[in-house]
């Protein structure tokens, strides 16, 4: 099916060679107004929709030569002849008027009867109104015209006078209408576009691909039940490791794993009874002398559970489910698969339903909302959780099991120095790694990258 | 997390009765990660409170618990002998006060287990052993050293030939010029008086926690075994010595006593402990209903004895297994043992209702115009670089607030200011398209106790025709449709932005942050070729409401 929808451009072509059907390039231009190159593309596009023929032929252009000129201005020499004889007979004195076409004048006039001549006289007998050739003359001009534009016998007699009309061979393309586009009706489709044609890109402004994803977990995890609380990036290491039952000699919180900030350390970190209690309870357990100063010392939080911690501490809540959501940071060597800040998530349930198989329900049922549902639970091992588990998703695109997020339930070496008296299970992990799946990077460096490239392209393939 | 290479051909040998694919995939159940495979070897990742698993004798003695091949708690029979003893002498007291040690006897010792054996103390070392200030371990040929041993001092020019040196060195020159003595010397930094064992003929037979004697070295020659762990703690130093004795006697040793007497130090006992486990504990935290008989031989397959008594379970166990704080611990013993992939999920509906931060649903909002204005959403680390944040923005730094020993030149500071990621972000784009219109929001810092965070929003747009009515028009539109807030502008300076086109933003009264058109001279540093407008305010005073 054709579209009956035309450019500008394409009307314009179609319409003149309606009135003038086999025209070259360069007449278009002069009928249309067109540029040369809005012609070019014109013929271009009607030849692809099969809509106009281009043949490269051979024109004969006729213009007119010197004596062609000359008659132009002054008329045909016959012409000339004749009207002297309206005035004048003697034949020396049209010799004398005429000059040189005369002779041929005089033999052109003899011989179509339209003269009478004696030996010294020369009377008008019964000349036609138009001479032939004239017509021609006229319609040439100053122009350079196919001889198919004119009347061919008119035009012999020009052709074979010397001078008259300049004859060259064109080779040229000459432009005409198919059957179909002949029968085309131009008003019928105008107002329309080309709703077929390519278009080009349009740079999209949109959000970020990651906050995408973390918009869409956030979403999850408040129609999961959860409440979203808010805490510091930076903070005391009472909270980011002390009060997670991670010792003060442990490795995890030695400076080439942990971001601490240059000389800073916290004034106020937690009540006189919540730093009691947590240093009774690693004195007891882990058998070293806990440190106030090393509580103290500020760092840049190394997960988001520093804030659920902190928040069950103040709240002490009977049933509650919340979760944090925010950047994290590891003193690591950046890599494709390591940065220094990143984004986790954690959340925690407070309640009667609070045991290990309902954590894994709410992680089956996270999973299955982001789209994945092949799982599995294997054991391991938190410093601040007992049981511990890690989920396994399995990566269609790698073939293989990589591991998402962690999850397990509070030590009793965590919430009773804390005051907490209930189970509270605990789950979280980094939301880039879920990214990275949506939208199938290798590279997490990307999503920090700001390359606009990738951003105004970056598509889910999840 | 530490990393054990090792062969499926000898756990399979070990465990018995077990085929590559059941223990391939039965790993993952003890907690075991599989980094990578390459034929028979395997490389596996363990969590460092189960140092036991640092061996394949280790781990074949949990895979035999998981597979239900053998279960229980693996008893350590050590023959009592009065052949073996160590002095201790109170001069230690403050330097490294206790030691405690074991003899292992007529095992087979290949250049494998002695491999094992390395990697195993070394895993021990770096974890419970704390980079050995806690406790550490010497593993000697037995039948080159003459008994009764002394721990005692001596001082820094005491000489002797320590392992893989050549020659004789002073404990001066052991600390100065051996890898180990400068990597571990600070231990002792704070004493004159160096810790030493010697024995029957003062030969020394270890400078702990520092290196051991090269006579004393274990070679596949060596058929008896003389392991000594030195500490700051005797129940560390008895832990640590727990685990290898467990590991050697699995190995195939049979373990004898060593009598060790003085200065508060005395004759290890490695003996079981009893705790006891509630069955609705177990039922409630797990969310099942497991009877007593279920609950114990789930728990003897984890490796631990269990009988009931009364209502309650008595669990015994080993030494080796002081991951086990209390009965929590023993609740995912249960878990373990009745296999992990046995645990069907539930879901209980909510009890609660669940609700977005308002804060986030603001910025969310805020976001939404920002696109709609045509403005695409960038992100940027918190941890940023001198660099960008003040010397190429031409800013100049009020109080800086960095980090200690970044791996990373280009993430030691914390950002206080958004705008100069955006323009750095330009800089990295100048191949693309145009216009470009970058926005961010985030958090900055200043410095205070407790160090200030606050929500920053920045814009920020490139192209030929950028100029300051255009982005104030989008500010203008963007806090008027999120927040119904007019702006207004004043005259300002500020050396990022052009003199005579930067204003302050000002609402209510109250000057929030900046707008222009960007100093030149940072574009053209950047050798970005189209003016640059932006602005950023702080939305945390006036504009985001929390609840």
């Amino acid at each position: 099916m054709l579209s009956q929808v035309f450019h500008d451009i394409e009307k314009k072509i179609i319409a003149s060679l309606k009135d003038n059907p086999k025209q070259t390039p360069e007449n278009l231009e002069k009928s249309t107004k067109l540029s040369p190159d809005q012609i070019r593309r014109g013929i271009e596009w009607l030849k692809l929709k099969e809509l106009a023929n281009v043949d490269e032929s051979k024109t004969s252009i006729v213009s007119l030569g010197k004596n062609g000129k000359e008659s132009l201005e002054k008329g045909l020499p016959e012409r000339r002849l004749l009207d002297l004889l309206k005035t004048k007979s003697k034949l020396s004195d049209l010799q004398k008027e005429l000059g040189p076409v005369f002779g041929p004048a005089m033999g052109l006039a003899r011989k179509n009867n339209w003269v009478e001549a004696t030996a010294d006289n020369v009377t008008l007998k019964n000349p036609p109104d138009v001479l032939p050739g004239e017509k021609s003359l006229k319609q040439i001009g100053e122009q350079k015209l196919s001889v198919e534009q004119l009347e061919k016998d008119d035009l012999s007699g020009l052709l074979r006078r010397p001078y008259f009309v300049v004859e060259e061979v064109l080779k040229a393309k000459e432009i005409s209408l198919t059957d179909s586009a002949k029968s085309l009706n131009l008003d019928a489709s105008s107002g329309g576009i080309d709703v077929e044609a390519a278009v080009p890109a349009t740079n999209v402004a949109r959000t970020h691909p990651l906050k995408d994803t973390i918009d869409e977990i956030r979403e999850i995890f408040v129609t999961l039940g959860f409440s979203e609380i808010y805490g510091n990036m930076t903070q005391s290491s009472f909270w980011n490791f002390d009060a997670l039952f991670t010792p003060q000699d442990h490795p995890a919180r030695e400076l080439q794993d942990t971001f601490y900030l240059d000389g800073i350390s916290a004034k106020k970190i937690a009540t006189p009874e919540q730093i009691k209690k947590v240093s009774e309870s690693h004195k007891k357990n882990w058998r070293y002398q806990w440190d106030i100063n090393e509580a103290r010392k500020m760092v840049l939080r190394t997960h988001t559970t520093c804030v659920t911690i902190k928040h069950l501490a103040e709240a002490k809540p009977d049933e509650a489910r919340v979760f944090s959501l925010g950047r994290v940071f590891r003193n690591e060597k950046v890599s494709y698969k390591h940065l220094v800040e990143f984004n986790q998530i954690e959340g925690v349930v407070v309640g009667k339903d609070a045991n290990l198989r309902n954590l894994m329900g709410i992680q089956r049922e996270f999973y299955k909302r982001i789209g994945i549902t092949k799982i599995k639970f294997w054991p391991t091992f938190f410093p601040y959780t007992e049981p511990s588990l890690q989920t396994m998703v399995y990566n269609d695109r790698l073939g293989k099991w990589v591991e998402l997020f962690g999850m397990g339930i509070f030590r009793p070496e965590v919430t009773k120095p804390l005051g907490i008296t209930k189970h509270v299970l605990a789950w979280g992990g980094g939301i880039e790694r879920i990214a990275m799946l949506k939208y199938g990077l290798d590279d997490v460096r990307e999503f920090y990258n700001n390359n606009l490239n990738w951003l105004r392209s970056a598509t889910k393939c999840q | 997390m530490p990393v054990v290479e090792l062969s499926y051909s000898s756990l399979q040998k070990l465990i018995g009765k077990a085929s590559k694919k059941q223990i391939a995939d039965s790993l993952p159940f003890l907690g075991l990660d599989i980094e990578s495979e390459d034929k028979d070897l395997v490389r596996i990742e363990y969590s460092p409170n189960r140092p036991d698993y640092s061996t394949d004798f280790g781990i074949a003695l949990g895979m035999q618990g998981l597979l239900g091949i053998k279960t229980g708690a693996v008893k350590l029979k050590i023959k009592k002998s009065k052949q073996y003893s160590i002095s201790v002498k109170p001069d230690v007291a403050k330097v490294r006060p206790f030691v405690t040690g074991i003899v292992a006897k007529n095992g087979k010792i290949d250049d494998k287990t002695i491999k094992q054996l390395m990697a195993m103390q070394e895993d021990l070392h770096f974890g419970i052993g704390r980079k050995r200030k806690k406790s550490s371990i010497g593993i000697h040929d037995l039948d080159k050293i003459q008994f009764p041993l002394v721990y005692t001092t001596s001082d820094r020019k005491h000489k002797f030939t320590p392992l893989n040196s050549g020659k004789e060195l002073s404990i001066d020159e052991i600390l100065k010029t051996t890898e180990v003595g400068e990597d571990y010397g600070d231990l002792l930094a704070n004493s004159s008086k160096m810790p030493l064992i010697l024995d029957a003929n003062k030969e020394i037979v270890s400078f702990p926690p520092i290196i051991n004697a090269a006579v004393t070295t274990v070679t596949t020659k060596t058929k008896n075994l003389f392991v000594e762990v030195t500490g700051i703690n005797k129940d560390d130093a008895e832990d640590m010595l727990s685990v290898v004795a467990t590991i050697l006697q699995s190995a195939g040793f049979s373990l004898e006593s060593v009598q060790i007497s003085g200065a508060k130090n005395s004759t290890p006992k490695l003996a079981e402990r009893k705790m006891t486990v509630s069955p609705s504990l177990i039922n409630q935290t797990l969310g099942l209903n497991l009877n007593t008989s279920k609950i114990i031989s789930s728990l003897k397959k984890s490796r631990l004895d269990a009988s009931a008594k009364g209502k309650n379970i008595v669990c015994v166990i080993p030494a080796y297994r002081f991951d086990i704080f209390g009965p929590m611990d023993l609740v995912e013993e249960v878990a373990l043992g009745y296999g992990i992939q046995n645990l069907e999920p539930t879901l209980s509906p909510s009890q609660t209702l669940g609700q977005t931060n308002p804060v986030s649903l603001q910025l969310k909002s805020l976001s939404q115009t920002m696109i709609g204005l045509g403005y695409l959403e960038a992100l940027n680390s918190s941890l940023t670089s001198i660099r960008v944040l003040y010397e190429m923005a031409n800013r100049e730094p009020k109080t800086i607030i960095s980090v200690r020993d970044s791996k990373s030149q280009e993430h030691t500071i914390l950002r206080d200011s958004i705008l100069p990621g955006l323009l750095e972000n330009l800089s990295k784009n100048i191949h693309e398209s145009y216009p470009q219109k970058l926005f961010e929001t985030g958090t900055v810092f200043s410095s205070g106790n407790p160090v200030s965070e606050k929500t920053s929003f920045s814009g920020i747009s490139a192209h030929q025709d950028a100029n300051f009515t255009e982005i104030k028009s989008v500010l203008q539109s963007a806090l008027k449709t999120g927040f119904d807030l007019e702006i207004k502008t004043k005259t300002t300076e500020q050396p990022s932005f052009e003199k005579g086109h930067c204003a302050d933003v000002i609402i209510n009264g109250k000057t929030i942050g900046v707008i222009g058109e960007i100093n030149s001279k940072i574009i053209e540093n950047y050798k970005i070729r189209v003016p640059v407008v932006g602005f950023e305010i702080s939305l945390s005073e006036s504009i985001l409401k929390s609840l």
